[in-house]
């Protein structure tokens, strides 16, 4: 296995004496691109910033290289650089947004050069947008800005802060190309926030689920968040919209998340499929593990998505296409709580 | 209201002919007034940007402080700066008592908490993802510090433009500690009060006028630099 290239030790951060996140240990290898999944509040960002050596940590250690790394250590920060969820760009002109890292490194030479290739990297020509002020720009031509500012200091780690979550498709488009690009080209290791789950299982070596500042699982488990109540049966679950019931073993508290990372499907709901609980519900998108080479199916039971992993030949044999409605089945047992 | 187009007439007339008087007024005026904010903008920036960028224990009221002394009228620093330059004073032995210099110390007392408290406010706008920007470009401590600076420069040049105007129209000061002596301390708007108080209307709107272009002259440029940057 490769060195590690950023490490976390028992972690901890605070804000205004709460926890908001609680690593022991995290690891990421040099070129690897690592997903992170999980609800708003998870701690996605306070753990980029973090990594991105933007804050200290309230306890623990974070190192880079194998050596201590902490706000304006002279060992990471040219290596290490976050792209934040919103696009900000300084009050200066796109050249001067995108050459200000070069500039904070002493860079003279070649910068034209490497701004222009920086900036065609996100589809952006330096001759139409070199010159811009920061005012003159869309939000998604902001985000692209703000990624070839990051690109052109060949980072070793760039940390991306859900990318694409307030740009236009095309722009999104872009933007994962380049940031693909440059784990490809130049060995960065990606570590990247988003709700876009599908693309995540497709580009990332590893996904990591996060839920109230704890990575407690792949990413590939099925977590389904209260508030729970009574049902009329006297077990506990939540009503849907299309009137059915997910039912549940008893939760830890009414507000705790459920994890199924054991549904199973049957095309026709039979009983024999195993289960005590048998959902109907469509498959809206398929997606591929490029490193395992399974693939998930998103079925849409009700109003809530779930993910179940499949193999290939289950995949074919069952015909899984999206829009079909099939049958999702999983032990009352098996629910863990977090 | 003749006097009103009189007075635009003979501010082009001053202005054209070259008057000796006049131009003795406005040379007066822009002089100290470049003193006094030059001095005002480098001690207040400095000390604005840390009263706005950093937390600590007295913060609060110190930034009160500051906002109270933005207000402070113009006749209590000139009794102030007085009491201090004159012969019994203990600045006495200077000599700066109806001197340009020393309007320029009131004027200076006048503008610089204008500048620190609206650097401050500036500062204080800023968005606090520049930080985490700048940082996450490899910024160390000093670069992180002059770059928030000047991503706040268009706050700071609103302030320093806000306190150029309080300068260029005071009058207490310019007449308690210059004296409002003719070829020497005669600043635009000591020249306007001394007018009025003859009945020569024409000659103050000419003066006002002559001080309200210079205003917009600057404030021309300040755009331009803006625009600029």
């Amino acid at each position: 296995m490769d060195k590690p290239i950023c490490e976390i030790h028992s972690l901890k951060h605070s804000y205004a004496g709460k926890t908001v996140l609680s690593i022991e240990h995290l690891t990421i290898v040099p070129a690897s691109i690592v997903g992170l999944i999980g609800p708003n509040g998870s701690g996605k960002s306070s753990l980029l910033r973090l990594l991105g050596l933007a804050e200290r940590p309230t306890k623990g250690e974070i190192r880079f290289n194998g050596q201590p790394a902490e706000p304006f250590s002279d060992e990471a920060r040219f290596h290490i650089t976050l792209l934040p969820q919103e696009p900000f760009l300084m009050k200066r002109s796109v050249f001067g947004n995108v050459s200000y890292g070069l500039k904070l490194r002493g860079r003279n030479k070649n910068v034209d050069q490497a701004v222009n290739q920086a900036l065609s990297q996100v589809g952006l020509p330096f001759k139409d947008f070199a010159h811009r002020p920061w005012y003159a720009l869309s939000g998604g031509e902001a985000q692209r800005v703000a990624l070839a500012a990051r690109l052109v200091l060949s980072p070793k780690v760039l940390l991306l802060d859900e990318p694409t979550a307030s740009v236009d498709a095309a722009s999104a488009q872009l933007i994962k190309a380049a940031a693909f690009r440059a784990r490809q080209q130049l060995g960065t290791a990606l570590i990247v926030a988003s709700h876009d789950w599908p693309w995540l299982y497709e580009i990332c070596d590893e996904t990591l689920h996060l839920f109230k500042g704890r990575i407690f699982g792949t990413g590939h488990e099925t977590m389904i968040f209260g508030p729970w109540r009574k049902l009329e049966s006297g077990e506990c679950g939540k009503n849907l919209s299309d009137n059915q019931q997910l039912r549940v073993s008893v939760p830890s508290d009414k507000d705790a998340a459920a994890i199924i990372d054991s549904l199973t499907i049957s095309e026709d709901g039979a009983a024999t499929a195993g289960g005590d609980v048998i959902l109907r519900g469509t498959v809206s998108r398929l997606s591929l593990e490029r490193k395992t080479g399974r693939i998930f199916a998103t079925v849409v039971v009700g109003d809530l998505p779930l993910s179940v992993g499949l193999t290939r030949q289950q995949t074919r044999e069952q015909k899984i296409f999206p829009g079909k409605t099939i049958f999702i089945h999983y032990e009352l047992g098996q629910i863990k709580w977090i | 209201m003749d006097f009103l187009t009189e007075g635009f007439f003979q501010a082009f007339h001053l202005l054209i002919s070259g008057n000796a008087e006049t131009y003795s007024a406005i040379w007066a005026t822009v002089k100290v007034s470049s003193y006094s904010i030059g001095s005002s903008l480098v001690i207040g920036i400095p000390l604005g940007f840390c009263l706005g960028y950093f937390d600590f224990g007295g913060k609060k009221p110190l930034r009160t402080i500051v906002d109270t002394l933005m207000a402070l009228p113009t006749v209590f620093i000139g009794l102030l700066v007085y009491a201090f330059l004159s012969n019994r004073g203990p600045l006495g032995n200077f000599g700066l008592l109806f001197t340009l210099p020393g309007i320029a110390i009131g004027q200076t007392i006048l503008s610089l908490p204008i500048v620190i408290g609206l650097s401050a406010t500036a500062v204080e706008g800023m968005d606090k993802k520049l930080r985490i920007t700048i940082m996450s470009m490899g910024a160390n401590r000093r670069q992180l510090f002059l770059s928030t600076l000047w991503e706040s420069r268009h706050g700071i040049l609103a302030g320093a433009i806000a306190a150029y105007g309080r300068v260029m129209t005071e009058v207490g000061i310019s007449m308690m500690v210059g004296g409002n002596i003719k070829w020497h301390t005669r600043t635009i708007t000591t020249a306007i009060a001394l007018e009025t108080n003859k009945g020569q209307f024409g000659m103050g709107v000419a003066l006002g006028l002559v001080l309200l272009a210079i205003a917009f002259g600057v404030n021309v440029s300040v755009s331009f630099l803006r625009r600029r940057g």
